[in-house]
């Protein structure tokens, strides 16, 4: 596998010379973002079946065997249906908000670690740069509230700007403990610091288990996903902050959000469950039986855990009044966080530290 | 190290293609027919009588303020979480000045009842 | 030669220049506020080409994801009146005129002072893996330890004044006290009574008997 890329390589720096890098650069950003686009289309279904049995419900089953063509299908009713910009909205923004929504959303994986050299970008501060790219994230649905020009979109973009911006902090500060036990920032420093050859017990989640739950509820909000979906509280607001939004606008929204799940997904994988590491690394029999198994199949596997989880709280959970809302981020979660900083900081002072 | 985030800049290129492309591709494949109905702003049953942009409850500004307060925080902690094995003990205690420093001013905010919602 | 970093140079520092325009000639605010943040993304990517790694990002991730959003909030949420704004522009030019030529004298000579300008030439290159951040941190919290706490003095003074400026208690509010909540016993809501159980419970309730075994019970 290694020498036809290799080859390849050669192959066409010798065809094209100095626009081969740029190009092959192109062909891996494809590469990333194709799956990616896939992966949110099938996520889409997998979310139906999932909440369909937890129901009692089969799901989708008509287009396709076992509903397999569905995300085909909804696709390409989107792309049919007629893009209705409303009189009053501006219209430059409130087409351009659902990009900004996305863009985000696509451009944070240039840094996430794969498997053991797969990585389109190895930047060093690369952890910041997630950091200031979910960041980026609010831009989209502000515009999107304000452009629209409609009452149900202004008041779900407040609300969800305001939520976004309070669970942030708490993902910042338990981001920094990570830091703190990896010290470097780049995404496969911060992997290869958890590989002790002891499998999962050279993990993150073991001394930041704390951390590691927070990150990951702070990553619910952040993706506005149940039960802190109150961007698009149906029942009180429409669907918020795309509200006036149909066609391809609205599909864009969705591709956003759904990125961003399996993003978070990713993201806690490599912080805190060692990325594409074997959990049975070093054991005695299971580590031997499973060397073989590839790093990208660990990072999927780990991935499509917390996609799970992401629907099974959609399926389980009522959703959060505001004021409780609120409450969790900035007095359960930042109080909570900033303790465990001090914490694993003294802990680190002491020869305790293991990891 | 540029080398490194050249491809980040042709990724923000792509990711823009592929947000925009969708938007071509709905105008172009979709019907176009609007009337004034179907472009009015969702409202219930009647016309909306007054622009939808308020004004907003204090408080929101109050968050965005505190965000970007911690925000900088943060910030400041980057750095020293990537050198804390270096700097050592001295490093921990100057980092212990400055947050105990702003737990005072969480703890008057929390005191002070900013942090409650109704 | 033109290298493809001097491309990218001269394309962000017209985009800054082309946003910084107009941010100023805009006449939308939300629009102004917009390019602003175009304006931040072209200085980190300039700052970026000069190997400021760290205070590129954290420009992006301080600047545009928190200030502006502040930004964005006022001006989208307050309502700006165009019309009442542009009132007083010419009463008021000669005043910003003279700052601006200030400004502009002041820049001027700091650009053009010799020893700036010398030392200001060259920039390091560093290899791929070295990391900007690191050695910031190495000096931020050793040598330059009490700037840095003053830094915290300040937050906190900002974080006092944000909280004594917009801060309004509404005195009907509602809210949930949630460790009220949790410390509420079983006694606290629920009393039982015990009701004499009869074989034949008789439709007319007799409510005198019922109200004198409740009140024997306590």
């Amino acid at each position: 596998m290694m020498e036809l890329l290799q080859t390849i390589e050669q192959a066409g720096q010798g065809l094209l010379g100095p626009f081969w890098g740029p190009l092959w650069t192109l062909v891996k950003i494809v590469v990333i973002v194709a799956p990616i686009m896939g992966g949110v289309a099938y996520l889409t279904l997998a979310e139906r079946k999932i909440l369909g049995y937890m129901q009692d419900r089969v799901g989708p089953n008509r287009v396709g065997y076992w509903g397999l063509l569905q995300p085909i299908a909804d696709g390409v009713k989107l792309l049919m249906k007629e893009i209705i910009i409303p009189t009053g909205a501006n219209k430059f923004l409130f087409v351009a908000a659902p990009v900004l929504a996305l863009v985000p959303a696509l451009v944070a994986w240039a840094v996430v670690p794969f498997a053991d050299g797969m990585i389109l970008a190895n930047v060093n501060a690369g952890l910041l740069y997630i950091l200031a790219m979910t960041s980026l994230g609010v831009y989209g649905i502000i515009i999107a509230g304000w452009a629209s020009n409609s009452k149900y979109a202004f008041l779900g973009a407040i609300r969800s700007a305001a939520q976004i911006v309070s669970y942030e902090l708490a993902m910042g500060f338990a981001l920094v403990c990570v830091l703190l036990a990896a010290q470097s920032m780049s995404l496969v420093d911060i992997v290869k610091g958890q590989q002790h050859g002891y499998g999962l017990l050279g993990w993150y989640f073991i001394p930041l288990f704390p951390m590691f739950v927070v990150y990951f509820i702070a990553g619910v909000a952040e993706t506005n996903r149940a039960p802190f979906d109150l961007a698009e509280d149906e029942s009180v607001i429409v669907a918020g902050f795309h509200t006036e939004y149909s066609g391809m606008g609205f599909a864009l929204f969705f591709l956003a959000e759904y990125a961003n799940m399996i993003l978070i997904s990713a993201l806690t994988s490599v912080f805190f469950l060692g990325g594409w590491l074997n959990p049975f690394e070093g054991w005695p029999v299971l580590g031997a039986m499973t060397a073989w198994v590839p790093g990208l199949f660990w990072m999927l596997a780990k991935m499509s855990v917390f996609l799970f989880i992401f629907l099974w709280f959609r399926a389980t959970f009522p959703r959060y009044r505001y004021d409780q809302l609120m409450r969790l981020g900035w007095k359960v979660f930042i109080p909570l966080t900033l303790v465990w900083v001090v914490v694993v900081a003294a802990w680190m002072q002491t020869p305790l530290w293991f990891w | 190290m540029l080398e490194n985030y050249f491809p980040v800049l042709l990724f923000i290129a792509v990711g823009l293609a592929v947000g925009v492309a969708p938007l071509v591709l709905g105008r172009l494949a979709a019907p176009h027919r609007p009337d004034d109905a179907k472009l009015s702003p969702y409202e219930c049953g009647f016309e909306a009588f007054e622009d939808a942009r308020m004004k907003f409850d204090v408080r929101y500004y109050l968050v965005a303020i505190l965000f970007i307060l911690f925000d900088l925080e943060i910030a400041f902690l980057f750095p020293w979480a990537v050198v804390l094995k270096e700097i050592g003990v001295f490093g921990f205690v100057s980092m212990l000045v400055f947050l105990s420093i702003l737990v005072v001013g969480f703890i008057y905010e929390w005191m002070k009842g900013a942090l409650e919602w109704e | 030669m033109m290298t493809i970093e001097t491309i990218v140079f001269y394309l962000f520092a017209a985009l800054s220049v082309f946003a910084g325009l107009r941010v100023i000639t805009a006449r939308n605010p939300v629009h102004a506020a917009l390019f602003l943040v175009l304006a931040f993304f072209s200085m980190a990517g300039i700052w970026l080409l000069l190997e400021a790694e760290f205070l590129a990002i954290t420009l992006v991730l301080v600047y545009v994801g928190a200030v502006m959003v502040l930004f964005l909030f006022v001006v989208m949420m307050l309502d700006v009146d165009l019309v009442q704004l542009r009132e007083g522009f010419w009463r008021w030019f000669p005043i910003g005129a003279l700052l601006a030529a200030v400004m502009v004298g002041e820049m001027i000579w700091v650009l053009g002072n010799r020893q700036t300008a010398e030392t200001g030439a060259e920039v390091i290159k560093h290899a791929a893996d070295y990391s900007n951040t690191k050695e910031l941190g190495r000096l931020i919290y050793t040598d330059y330890v009490y700037p840095f706490e003053l830094a915290a003095v300040l937050l906190l003074v900002a974080i006092v004044a944000a909280i004594a400026l917009t801060l309004r208690q509404r005195r009907t509010a509602k809210r949930q006290d949630v460790a009220q909540q949790v410390a509420v016993k079983r006694n606290d809501r629920v009393r039982l009574v015990s009701m004499p159980a009869s074989a034949r419970v008789s439709t007319q309730a007799q409510p005198d008997e019922a109200a004198a075994s409740d009140q024997q019970k306590h």
